[in-house]
């Protein structure tokens, strides 16, 4: 993963070889700073003032303080050229960020693009002007010290070699020690992430002490992690004492020997004035710059592209899975059920020119390969024109199905067509549109929204066409208009769903899965909207229920509820199917006739013998309303459980 | 609580000795880095002069090791104090916010509360070695001045004269950056914005095979975000350009004077190093501007972890339960939020072993009635009593073991199923966990988990239903006289919810007292009486269809039908 990282690091240097190139350039007049540091130091003592010279003292001081002056221009330019390369890694990393956020739907992504891809860009700044800096200061250094001596070399550079080798020994365990602070830290911060929103659950469950406990262990790995790292740190100040401080120590030690070998009394404050003023400070800059920030930037990217590249098939689609199903997304089993699509079929085989809309055959799927199959053996064929709705309860795998004849997972076994084209695959995928529960309703015109699933503007007109059908109309008109832009926030979920099911209506699709699209509609508005997709000429529909109606409705009914799964007309499964009856019953006492419902002498009440504890069970109200006395045997009230 | 009133630490932290060890090590090493240069020139001199210089040789060599040892041990002491003292404050904090409870969410924010714990404690916690760092931090730039007086005034004025040129244009960096600053994070923000969008309609996205057109189409003001990042580096460039220039040259400035004053003899050659290394020293008045700003942050995220410390958190009696059915009495209990009277003089009595349903239109205070009887929040005015007994008059343990509690969002703190559903004073067994699972219909799916209940609940995919049963299994394991349902069974489908709310009110699982806040009629209907709340008052009490032929009561349940 590192080596990934690096070599990656690599190929984007090199691919901007004349940034680098411009970055050396302007990096050369701090070079030529640093020279003079020294040089002019060196030659002003010796030359001027030391010679009684003032005059050309002066002027070796002046020309360092020019040099001074245009290494200032050239950091500007240093910061332009650095801004060449971060912010194109800044970009690069932002549109991997997004393109992954929209393709997983990961809300982790967004942290992503506002915190790790600054700490990302910050420290890659950061990390190239300390090296370069240490690099060319070196070099300048190196140069000026060979130019006033080559002796003076020979006593500075072995100790600077060996505190720069000693630091690049301990670059790694000292990258390992940040990076495990890291991760302490982030683990603390993902503990205290959970913890902060689950105070109430935490304290209705009196847990108080066990969480500060749980939560302790994490402060404290944290703390043990950066007190290693504060002790791993004294290898630094060894490498920086060992290249920057000793030279000083040698210099002096051996200050009569170089004396003797010609070394002038200038030369020597030259020598000590690289030590002192460039390289000990270059050099505690790199070794504190390249320890802390290198690993963080390397923690940071491996996060980013690690995220970006291993989409872990399976993860995926659970995830997606468990987001799109509003009851519940997972695992819910369904047994074979042979018998689902005879009749569809038989359809098939009567006009065998025209294929089915969607047939399925023998479709088993599951979310691992250990995992019990949410959908087992299904066979199911719709012909055209026809209008599916899909009941159950939650969890048992009706988004699933959806999923499934939208290509978007596959089956493990058996095969998915629409008109004869298998799914997933391209002619499929336009002969489809799905809509979700979640409506997709982005910042941008209404016509920007509507058109999305089309490769060229809509018309006008049928985008008004589409808004009355759909039953968009007032709400566009409300808006604005077409052209008006719309604030997705500002919405209702109701006015979400609407604009994305007109959106789907204007995708030319003729199969439509409505996976409880319009489940913030109203029993009215939802009415029209289903309506508007079944009376399309030729137009295919599948809904996903979330109200009984909808399946009365449709012309067929698929009841999902694993080993009792059934399929055929409303009227048909009342008679067959236990739980169709069970979910119509659950859903009939809609407030208008509850004593109906109630009353229902054919209900069959999926709970058995639901008496009430009922002994005198009074609730006394002190309130406006006075007392309100209700003790009363329920058993003998009967139907409320369903004893009739 | 009153300690939560108190400062938060002393000005040394909660490791004094370690901020004062800090402090005497940070500035003998600043002395020690004064003391070298003159040192320095003086062993120079004597070289220079073929004089015997080995002592002073050593001298150096010494001080030069000396200084090498100080650095390493405020290197340590530095990391560990700042990791000490930022532990000291998560931990305290951490203790205090679970104290307050729901209120601490409520009152900043789940998201701003862990800012403040993991951001606002690390930097708070870097106060005490700021603190201990600032003498140092003083004393170099002021004994790098004196340095250079002693050595002779000339030196000390040139640099002086520098200084204010120097502060005039340190201060331009911060001027210039705050605009270009703000354009980018509003660029940023936009393509945050459109991707928060996408994320969340992610499947239609993938559905419509649109994903390259809508990432375009977030990206879009990407080219608008880069120039501003660009324009950022060019403003620090410059201003970075004019601040690298100033210190060099006063420093240059200085070794000219002492130039010419060696030219005259009134200073040696080891005078003249020294005084260039005085004048980096005293030029270091960058670092203590940085340290006072690093302080200055410090000091204003104490002050937000104040504002945690300062709300105050529900104190417990001393009292336990007797033994009793579970009866419920609210008297005269009126809690507003935000001036608003959400429950006005709520009187109820909730037999015990009974189920009271509570409904009203959204709005109508049934949250704040269920945390209210569980304690979650404390009345503004009127009393909560338990089998006769005042809530707040409870120990914490007596108070939480008799009262359950499940939510329609409940939250899951990230550790395994088994976990999650065991979350309680003392951890049930797994027995008693698996059979809460059973009763609130989660053992179907758990079981179907990678590894069962030992699955981490990040690992597992869940939808609200599944979650909402997870939380539900956490009440029922968790037991009591008394169990609250605060709308836990809004994402079930109604064959699940009917099968969950029957065997609760059966009293089969659960023989305490129930309270359910319920949006659903067949709910309603179930429930021994119901209780209909509006506009934060009982507007009546009675059995669901004595109340039906209500219109008004029917219309809470309007648009309730869905499944």
């Amino acid at each position: 993963m590192t080596e990934g990282v690096h070599r990656r690091g690599l190929r984007f240097l090199r691919d901007r070889w004349r940034v680098v190139l411009r970055l050396g350039g302007w990096s050369v007049l701090e070079t030529g700073q640093t020279f003079l540091t020294g040089f002019a130091l060196a030659r002003g003592l010796d030359a001027g003032f030391l010679a009684g010279r003032i005059g050309t003292g002066l002027a070796w001081l002046g020309v360092a303080g020019l040099a001074v002056l245009v290494a200032a221009y050239g950091t500007v330019r240093v910061y332009d050229a650095v801004a060449a390369l971060a912010e194109p890694l800044r970009d690069r990393l932002v549109t991997r960020v997004v393109s992954r956020g929209v393709r997983e739907g990961d809300a982790g992504s967004l942290s992503g693009l506002t915190q790790q891809v600054e700490i990302a860009r910050d420290t890659f700044a950061g990390l190239v002007m300390v090296s370069r800096s240490f690099v060319f200061t070196a070099v300048g250094a190196v140069v000026g010290l060979a130019s006033l001596h080559p002796l003076l070399l020979l006593v500075v550079g072995p100790p600077l070699a060996a505190g720069l080798g000693l630091f690049t020994v301990t670059l790694r365990p000292l990258a390992r020690r940040q990076e495990a602070f890291l991760a302490a830290d982030e683990a603390l911060a993902d503990r205290l992430g959970a913890v902060c929103p689950g105070l109430r659950d935490i304290t209705a469950a009196g847990a108080e002490e066990r969480v500060a406990a749980g939560t302790r262990t994490c402060v404290d790995a944290e703390q043990r992690a950066a007190d290693a790292l504060a002790r791993w740190g004294v290898l630094r100040v060894v490498s920086l004492a060992l290249g920057g401080r000793l030279p000083i120590v040698l210099l002096l030690a051996c200050a009569p020997w170089l004396l003797d070998h010609g070394v002038t009394a200038g030369a020597l404050v030259g020598a000590l004035a690289y030590v002192t003023q460039s390289l000990l400070p270059a050099l505690h800059n790199l070794v504190h710059g390249l320890g802390t920030s290198g690993s963080r930037l390397v923690v940071v990217l491996q996060r980013l592209m690690r995220e970006a590249t291993c989409g872990a098939e399976a993860e995926t689609v659970a995830r997606t899975e468990a987001e799109a199903e509003t009851g519940a997304g997972g695992w819910a089993g369904a047994k074979p059920q042979r018998e689902a699509g005879a009749e569809g079929r038989a359809e098939d085989e009567r006009e065998p020119s025209n294929p089915p809309a969607l047939s399925l055959t023998s479709v088993t799927f599951a979310y691992g390969p250990c995992a019990t199959p949410v959908i087992d053996d299904l066979d199911l064929t719709l012909p055209p024109g026809a209008h599916l709705a899909v009941v159950g309860p939650s969890g048992i795998g009706k988004s699933t199905l959806a999923a499934l004849v939208a290509g978007m997972v596959e089956p493990r076994s058996g095969t998915v067509r629409l008109r004869g084209h298998p799914v997933p695959g391209p002619e499929a995928a336009a002969l489809r549109v799905l809509i979700p529960q979640e409506a997709y309703v982005f910042t941008g015109t209404l016509a920007e929204n509507l058109g999305l699933l089309r490769q060229t503007p809509v018309p006008e007109a049928e985008l008004l066409g589409a808004a009355e059908a759909v039953g968009l109309l007032p709400l566009l008109e409300a808006l604005g208009g077409p052209t008006a832009t719309i604030d997705p926030a500002a919405l209702s979920a109701g006015e979400r769903q609407l604009i994305a099911l007109t959106r789907a209506y204007l995708s030319r699709a003729p199969l439509a899965l409505l996976d409880e699209a319009t489940c913030h509609l109203d029993a009215r508005a939802e009415q029209r909207a289903e309506r508007a997709f079944a009376d399309r000429p030729g137009g295919t529909l599948v809904v996903v229920a979330h109200r009984i109606g909808s399946a009365r409705r449709a012309d067929r009914v698929l009841v999902m509820d694993g080993p009792h799964t059934a399929y055929g007309t409303h009227d048909e499964l009342l008679r067959r199917s236990p739980t169709y009856r069970d979910l119509v019953g659950g859903w009939t006492p809609a407030p208008s006739q509850p004593a109906l419902a109630l009353r229902d002498p054919d209900r069959v009440d999926a709970v058995a013998g639901t008496g009430l504890a009922g002994d005198g069970g009074h609730v006394v109200a002190h309130g406006p309303v006075g007392q309100v006395q209700a003790p009363r045997d329920l058993r003998h009230r009967g139907s409320l459980g369903g004893e009739g | 609580m009153t300690e939560a009133t108190r400062t938060l630490t002393g000005p040394l932290g909660p490791a004094p000795v370690r901020t004062l060890a800090l402090c005497l090590v940070s500035t003998a090493a600043t002395g020690a880095g004064l003391l070298l240069p003159a040192a320095l020139g003086h062993t120079l001199d004597l070289l220079l002069t073929r004089a015997p210089a080995t002592r002073w040789v050593l001298y150096c060599a010494g001080i030069v090791l000396l200084l090498a040892l100080l650095d390493a041990c405020e290197t340590v002491l530095h990391g560990t104090l700042d990791a000490r003292t930022t532990a000291w404050l998560r931990r305290r904090l951490t203790r205090h916010v679970l104290a307050v409870g729901p209120r601490a969410a409520a009152r900043f924010g789940p998201g701003d509360l862990v800012a403040r714990l993991v951001g606002n404690a690390a930097q708070a916690g870097t106060a005490p070695t700021g603190r201990a760092a600032l003498l140092a931090a003083l004393a170099g730039p002021v004994g790098g001045i004196v340095a250079l007086a002693l050595i002779d005034p000339w030196l000390a004025a040139v640099l002086l004269a520098g200084a204010p040129v120097l502060a005039l244009l340190l201060r331009a960096l911060a001027r210039d950056t705050r605009d270009c600053v703000a354009r980018y994070q509003k660029a940023q923000g936009r393509i945050a914005q459109a991707l928060s969008e996408a994320v969340r309609g992610h499947r239609t996205i993938e559905a419509a095979g649109a994903a390259d057109r809508e990432t375009a189409r977030i990206l879009r003001p990407l080219p608008e975000l880069s120039e501003a990042g660009h324009r950022m580096w060019r403003v620090q460039g410059r201003a970075a350009g004019r601040s690298v220039a100033v210190a060099p040259l006063l420093q240059l400035g200085v070794v000219a004077v002492a130039g010419v004053l060696l030219a005259r003899h009134r200073l040696t050659v080891g005078e003249v190093l020294a005084a260039s290394r005085y004048a980096v020293l005293a030029t270091g008045v960058g670092v203590l501007v940085g340290q006072l700003a690093g302080l200055a942050r410090a000091r204003a995220a104490t002050e937000r972890l104040h504002e945690v410390l300062a709300e105050p958190a529900p104190g417990y009696g001393e009292r336990g339960l007797p033994p009793g059915p579970g009866r419920l009495e609210l008297r005269g209990v009126t809690a507003r939020r935000g001036g608003r009277a959400v429950l006005d003089g709520v009187d109820l009595v909730v037999p015990g072993g009974t189920t009271l349903a509570v409904v009203g239109r959204s709005g109508a205070g049934k949250s704040l009635l269920a945390a209210v009887a569980g304690r979650l929040a404390e009345p503004d005015a009127g009393e909560v009593r338990l089998d006769g007994v005042p809530l707040r008059d409870l120990t914490h343990d007596a108070l939480r073991r008799a009262v359950g509690h499940a939510f329609e969002r409940p939250a899951l703190l990230g550790g395994t199923v088994e976990e999650e559903i065991g979350l309680a004073l003392s951890s049930p067994s797994p027995a008693r966990v698996r059979e809460a699972s059973r009763t609130a219909h989660a053992d179907d799916f758990v079981r179907r988990l990678p590894q069962g209940y030992a699955t981490p609940v990040s690992a597992a995919p869940r939808s609200g239903g599944e979650s909402q049963r997870l939380g539900l299994a956490r009440a029922f394991a968790h037991g009591g006289r008394l169990l609250i349902l605060d709308d836990a069974l809004s994402s079930l489908d109604t064959v699940t919810e009917a099968r969950i709310t029957a065997a609760l009110v059966n009293g089969g699982r659960h023989d305490g007292t129930r309270l359910l806040i319920a949006h659903r009629a067949t709910t309603a209907a179930r429930a021994d009486a119901v209780a209909w709340l509006d506009g934060g008052r009982v507007r009546a009490v009675g059995r669901h269809e004595e109340l039906w032929g209500i219109p008004e009561y029917r219309a809470v349940f309007a648009g309730e039908e869905r499944a």
